[in-house]
């Protein structure tokens, strides 16, 4: 682990120097990887000039050569005036946002997507048409030109709509991350000033202190104590000492670089700026990343599909009438008017817009669940997801390091690893626990920032490293308060932790008075602090460390690193007041106090523990038929144990390895087909073609990749989304913007993650917890069934707005409805009911059944389409024809006389048409008429659609086992359907621009039968679904 | 369900009257000869241009022949309704009132060699009041048809005209109508206009409308609403 992981703590007994040797490997490789990450994304441009570009040699220069290079002075820094040179010639430090489609384009977009340019086309036939009737006859009818206006408005309006809603979850995203404004401490014209980060310029000589975010690109001039945190840039979860010697060839291995955006968490630092803004490593990535193609949602996919399939009746419905019409011997004119009344009735104007909103309110839903949604389709995304990559520290784990076991007294105590940590329950009354807590407590240079005597003690800072942080909490939830006990035993000496010594000591003054003595305690890997120790404390009492004790002591070091878990061995030595009196003056450079002999005390072993909610979460996934992938760059034991522990490797399955060591035979002899878990780590993914990944992807259920590189995780998600699987991805740092933007959906994290991971991602977690993933995994299920039952709902009146146009043509009855009472249905009756299924609970358990097969499960399959239209779609149209002939007969026209009506009907001069009992008509008379024809024909249609709305709650169960009332919004949308059609019809009747006219309000019922009649009809369909599950019928009418 | 429920439907409507008739509570006036556009057009040296007009008439009046109405029609008291109330028992067929073609004068095209006057110029133009059953015409007081140029130098040119029945009157004796399965031989009255010296080739604009007391005229919409507009063009060379 060399200069990655400083602490002595290693989980591992034997083959120290192995791993060091194989982490330094693979830490290159990681590197490489981000470079090759580079490369490959860059596909344009030439290598060499790549390498050039990326080429830091900074690193290797002396100061008085870097001075030279960037013509600035290391003490005195930059003049102002050569600052702002700079900063006019380099532009200001910060990454430039990711490029933005301009917004006019964005609605643009809007406007001619989905139906938009069928509507157009509608309109302009209207144009055309209105266009061709002028030029014949003066004082045509403006008809069309208002029918044309309307629909462009149409097209406009649910443009801006759609338009706005998209903009409204960006704004949400922009307001998320935007920066705190960041200063920086610079030297400039030999003065120390405090200025904004973004003015920064390469030559700037800056100081760092610990909790700084680091400015720019640094070469270190002068370190003391540094340590950063790369995590967002490598994945290194450890700090990184810093110092001023060049250590490494690579810019992101030597010591002496510090980068853009990650912080300094302990020390100081004096650094010379050499890149600024887009031009540091991180800007190059997170640019880079940006590069990568966003997937289509399959949402969009979906709804591309869908819009495809309604287009398409449309358009061969319409050309195929035209035709008819034509041959007919109808005007031309008159079949381009058929032709978009065809059009006008087969396109849902109103469903792109209720799909827009749907999601959002499952958006909106999700975000109170701390999921925020960034790009609405990514709703459904997670809905669909079959495989998560998750990310193991911070998602998974909660990212703090918390003591788990205890190991005194030749046993293994285990302490509480939950969030709040409160109730420890182990045996406390041992004389050893008395002593071990000692240790703890005062061995420990961590502290608490002062002023945090009300926060809980698990949420207070700590200034620390996370092993001392984990002690310092746990002997404070234990012990009570440690400050004062270290006052106390007042510290007359100290050792801190170094790498070479890997232990760390202290020595005390004790708290008892009568006690002249003064204790000595220490810390460190168990081994080496066995190897210190003579005795051991068993039960209170020291006693020999004898070969059982000292065997006893390995398997409960074995047992414990095998859990993953980073054990510290303690020990401690009371000095001989004789030896060492009061005023014995400790020298901890000439260690003139005994190192050897003392004794040993216990273990403690720490882990970053699963958060309480994962394994039940995993649990849901796996049950729900989502596999859970870790992807972690943390040691394969470390992260085998996790996955055990969180149920990523369910409790009964075994590795190879695992079967191998129980079996006793070598790894080679073990089949296969008996593992269900692997664990792969980096070393072995570099060494693997396509195929035999995909092998892996396919023949484990259970897969933990560990040791993986930025780079690899990429590739595991092209794996999985070559096995058709929709991945999901979680990732906090700015090398996972890569895959975060390949995966069909990206999550990033919303404490811990990089600005770079947030905006790659489609989601981001508030709460970072990867329960919320579920969560989020049920809505987007929920709302693809419940757009289903939309879309369903909404197609069907489609036929009953088509048929009249038909028969029309065909039979030649006065038209039954008219082009802007179907646009009156579709934008106005249907649209809050379609809305109100977005909020209908899920029929069964949701969670229970496979996630959907993106290419086989479609949003709009056969038996839906023709469900809705052929079945459902035909008795409404029966209904609503009822409804219209009604209408004509009680007021003359008997069915029979209508029947090729049509040309006298619509004669303007024919005002004397005779009606089946010989009376006569003007033509104003029977427009009238036939406007009235329209509103009974809408009125029976809103009526049979109610009947509509409340099939659709359900898909297979019947309404009664899902509740009539337990959507009120359905209610909602009910009575918003019945105060819309009574405001036409007896609001605006007299506008005749509109053509509704007064209904006599006993026509509302005339359609009644028809509607029970679907709601039968429906109850028996869901009845032999229910029935013969698996059946002909099942296949084909369950949609 | 859909065939029950049209059959319930159609038992619910009457056959001899339609259960509402809300939209014709003013009848519409309708001229003959029914021309495309009610254009009236007359080249009077084209004997084929005003040929089909006079043909069209010719089957219009056929009904009205003296002989055919004395035949199946009463004789009816002039100046009240002809009411035959079905009083409980059904009163079938109704019995309808003669208007006899000679009633028309020099429009009745009986013996007439101009052809209604087309062949000479001063053509003649039957105006007709729509039929709406069980509507009382007038309410009980005489009403008749007048026409005018509908602007001021339509009114010029238009010349003067002569009226069949005399002051283009309508007797109420007509009224009410039973509707044609019921008042089999109904023939409706008719008003001629015979057009006596038109400014020859020139369009004119020509309205003429009911005076009748419950007759509307000034539907802004409709029209056609108790009155006809026309165009009247004599050519001649």
């Amino acid at each position: 682990m060399g200069q990655k992981t400083p602490q002595i703590y290693s989980v591992e007994l034997n083959g120290a120097k192995d791993m060091k040797q194989t982490d330094k490997g693979d830490d290159k490789d990681k590197y490489r990887g981000l470079w090759s990450t580079c490369l490959e994304l860059r596909k344009n441009h030439h290598k060499e000039h790549v390498t050039k570009e990326i080429d830091l040699d900074d690193h290797k220069l002396s100061n008085k050569e870097l001075e030279n290079k960037y013509h600035t002075n290391i003490v005195t820094g930059l003049s102002s005036t050569q600052a702002a040179e700079l900063l006019a010639r380099d532009g200001p430090n910060a990454l430039s946002p990711p490029q933005e489609t301009p917004e006019i384009i964005k609605f643009l977009k809007q406007m001619v997507g989905g139906f938009s340019i069928l509507l157009w086309v509608g309109a302009i036939l209207c144009w055309i048409a209105y266009g061709i009737q002028f030029s014949n006859d003066k004082s045509s009818s403006l008809d069309n030109v208002y029918l044309g206006t309307v629909l462009a408005l149409v097209v406009i309006l649910t443009g801006i709509f759609a338009y706005y809603q998209e903009a409204k979850s960006t704004n949400i995203m922009a307001s998320f991350s935007k920066m705190i404004p960041q200063q920086a401490l610079v030297i400039r014209d030999s003065e120390k000033k405090i200025i904004p980060a973004e003015q920064l310029v390469v030559g700037d000589i800056v100081e760092i202190k610990g909790g700084d975010q680091i400015p720019a690109d640094i070469r270190l001039l002068f370190a003391q104590g540094c340590k950063v945190d790369n995590s967002s840039l490598t994945g290194e979860s450890e700090p990184q000492p810093r110092s001023c010697e060049f250590t490494h060839d690579n810019p992101l291995e030597t010591k002496n670089i510090g980068f853009y955006s990650t912080t300094c968490l302990e020390g100081t630092a004096t650094g010379m700026v050499i890149n600024t803004g887009d031009r540091t490593i991180i800007g190059h990535i997170a640019s880079l990343a940006s590069g990568v193609g966003n997937e289509k949602t399959p949402i969009a996919t979906e709804i591309e599909h869908f819009v495809h399939i309604v287009a398409g009746v449309a358009i061969s419905i319409g050309v195929l009438f035209f035709i008819i019409a034509v041959s007919m011997k109808y005007r031309v004119l008159d079949s381009i008017i058929f032709l978009i009344g065809i059009i006008v009735a087969n396109v849902p104007e109103g469903l792109l817009a209720t799909v827009t909103v749907t999601l959002s309110l499952t958006a909106k839903r999700m975000a109170k669940k701390n999921c925020l949604v960034k790009n609405l389709e990514a709703v459904e995304t997670l809905g669909s997801t079959s495989i998560i990559c998750s990310d193991k520290t911070g998602t998974l784990t909660q990212n703090r390091m918390t003591v788990a076991h205890l190991w005194f007294d030749n046993q293994i105590f285990m302490a509480d690893t939950s969030e709040d940590h409160f109730k420890q329950t182990f045996d406390q009354s041992s004389g050893t626990w008395a002593s071990l807590s000692k240790i703890i407590t005062l061995c420990n240079r961590a502290e608490f920032r002062p002023g945090q005597e009300r926060v809980p003690i698990m949420k207070r800072v700590v200034v620390g490293d996370a092993s001392e942080t984990a002690l310092l909490k746990f002997s404070e939830v234990v012990l009570g308060d440690v400050m004062e006990i270290r006052k106390r035993n007042h510290k007359v000496a100290e050792i801190p932790f170094n790498s070479t010594n890997k232990f760390q000591l202290s020595i005390h003054k004790t708290d008892d008075p009568t006690d002249k003595r003064f204790l000595m305690v220490m810390k460190g890997a168990p081994e080496k602090i066995l190897e210190k120790c003579s005795t051991i404390m068993v039960n209170g009492q020291e006693q020999p460390l004898d070969q059982s004790t000292a065997e006893a002591f390995y398997t409960a070091y074995m047992e414990l690193g095998g859990l993953g878990e980073r054990v510290l061995g303690f020990c401690h030595l009371y000095l001989s007041a004789d030896e060492f009196p009061e005023t014995y003056s400790f020298d901890v450079d000439a260690m003139n106090f005994p190192m050897s002999n003392l004794c040993f005390v216990g273990l403690l072993s720490m882990i970053d523990p699963p958060r309480s909610t994962v394994p039940d979460a995993i649990t849901k996934c796996r049950s729900a038929g989502i596999k859970v992938i870790m992807v972690t760059g943390d040691h394969p034991i470390t992260a085998k144990a996790i996955a055990k522990s969180v149920g990523i490797i369910s409790a009964n399955s075994e590795t190879v390895e695992d079967i191998a060591k129980r079996l006793n035979i070598a790894v080679e002899q073990v089949n296969k087909q008996d593992a269900k878990a692997v664990v792969v780590t980096g070393m072995e993914l570099k060494d693997m073609s396509e195929d035999q990944l995909d092998e892996v992807l396919t023949s484990y259920p259970e897969i933990v990749f560990a040791r993986t590189s930025p780079q690899q995780k990429l590739i595991i998600v092209e794996g999985c989304q070559r096995q058709d699987a929709v991945v999901a991805v979680t990732g906090d740092g700015v090398n996972d913007s890569p895959a975060l933007k390949k995966a069909d959906i990206g999550i990033a994290m919303g404490i811990a993650g990089s600005d770079a991971a947030k905006n790659a991602a489609d989601m981001v977690l508030l709460d970072d917890n990867f329960a919320s993933i579920v969560t989020g995994v049920e809505e987007g299920r929920l709302i693809f069934d419940n757009l289903k039952k939309t879309i369903a709902y909404t197609l069907t009146k489609n036929i009953a707005e088509l048929c009249p146009f038909l028969i029309y043509i065909i039979v030649g009855v006065p038209l039954p409805l008219g082009t802007i009472t179907i646009l009156f249905i579709d934008l106005g009756t249907d649209i809050v009911p379609s809305i109100a299924l977005a909020y209908e609970k899920a029929e069964s358990d949701i969670m229970n059944r496979k996630p959907r097969h993106k290419k086989k499960d479609r949003l709009v399959n056969k038996p839906l389409a023709v469900y809705s239209y052929l079945h459902i779609g035909l008795m409404q149209s029966l209904g609503a024809f009822l409804v219209y002939f009604t209408v004509y007969a009680q007021e003359g026209f008997r069915p029979s006389t209508l029947i090729n009506l049509r040309v006298e009907w619509e004669k303007d001069f024919v005002n004397n048409l005779e009606d089946s009992y010989g009376q006569e008509w003007t033509r104003y008379q029977r427009k009238y008429l036939e406007w009235t024809g329209y509103t009974a024909f809408f009125i029976g249609i809103m009526i049979q659609q109610i009947a509509d709305l409340i099939i659709r709650k359900t898909r297979k169960n019947s309404i009664f086992q899902q509740g009539l009332f337990r959507n009120k919004v359905i209610w909602v949308g009910i009575a918003s359907q019945i105060i819309i059609a009574l405001i036409l019809s007896y609001g605006l009747g007299s506008i005749t621009a509109l053509n509704f006219t007064m209904l006599r309000p006993q026509y509302w019922f005339v359609a009644v039968p028809h509607a029970f009649l679907i709601w039968v009809y429906d109850e028996v369909r869901k009845l032999f679904i229910r029935l013969y599950p698996g059946s002909w019928w099942d296949k084909n009418m369950y949609y | 369900m859909f065939t029950l429920t049209m059959w319930v439907m159609l038992q619910t409507v009457s056959d001899h009257t339609p259960k509402y008739q809300d939209r014709l509570a003013t009848p519409g006036l309708m001229i003959r000869p029914k021309t495309e556009n009610l254009d009236v057009v007359v080249n009077v040296s084209d004997a084929e241009s005003w040929g089909q007009h006079v043909q069209k008439l010719n089957k219009f009046l056929e009904p009205y022949n003296d002989s055919v109405q004395a035949q199946k029609n009463d004789v009816c008291r002039p100046g009240r309704y002809y009411e035959q109330p079905d009083n409980g028992v059904l009163n079938y067929p109704k019995r309808a009132c003669q208007f006899n073609r000679t009633q028309l004068g020099d429009c009745s095209g009986l013996g007439d060699p101009t052809h209604y006057g087309y062949s000479t110029g001063q053509p003649c133009v039957f105006i007709k009041m729509n039929r709406v059953i069980n509507f009382y015409a007038g309410a009980n007081q005489s009403m008749n048809v007048t026409c005018v140029g509908k602007r001021e130098e339509d009114a010029e040119n238009l010349g003067s005209f002569v009226m069949f029945p005399a002051h283009g009157n309508i007797d109420l004796m007509y009224f009410p109508y039973y509707g044609k399965k019921f008042h089999v031989n109904y023939t409706q009255p008719l008003v001629a206009v015979k057009f006596l010296n038109v400014t020859p080739n020139v369009e004119v604009n020509v309205e003429c409308r009911i005076n009748a007391v419950n007759i509307a005229t000034d539907d802004e919409r409709d029209k056609f609403a108790g009155r006809v507009a026309f165009k009247l063009r004599i050519n001649k060379t």
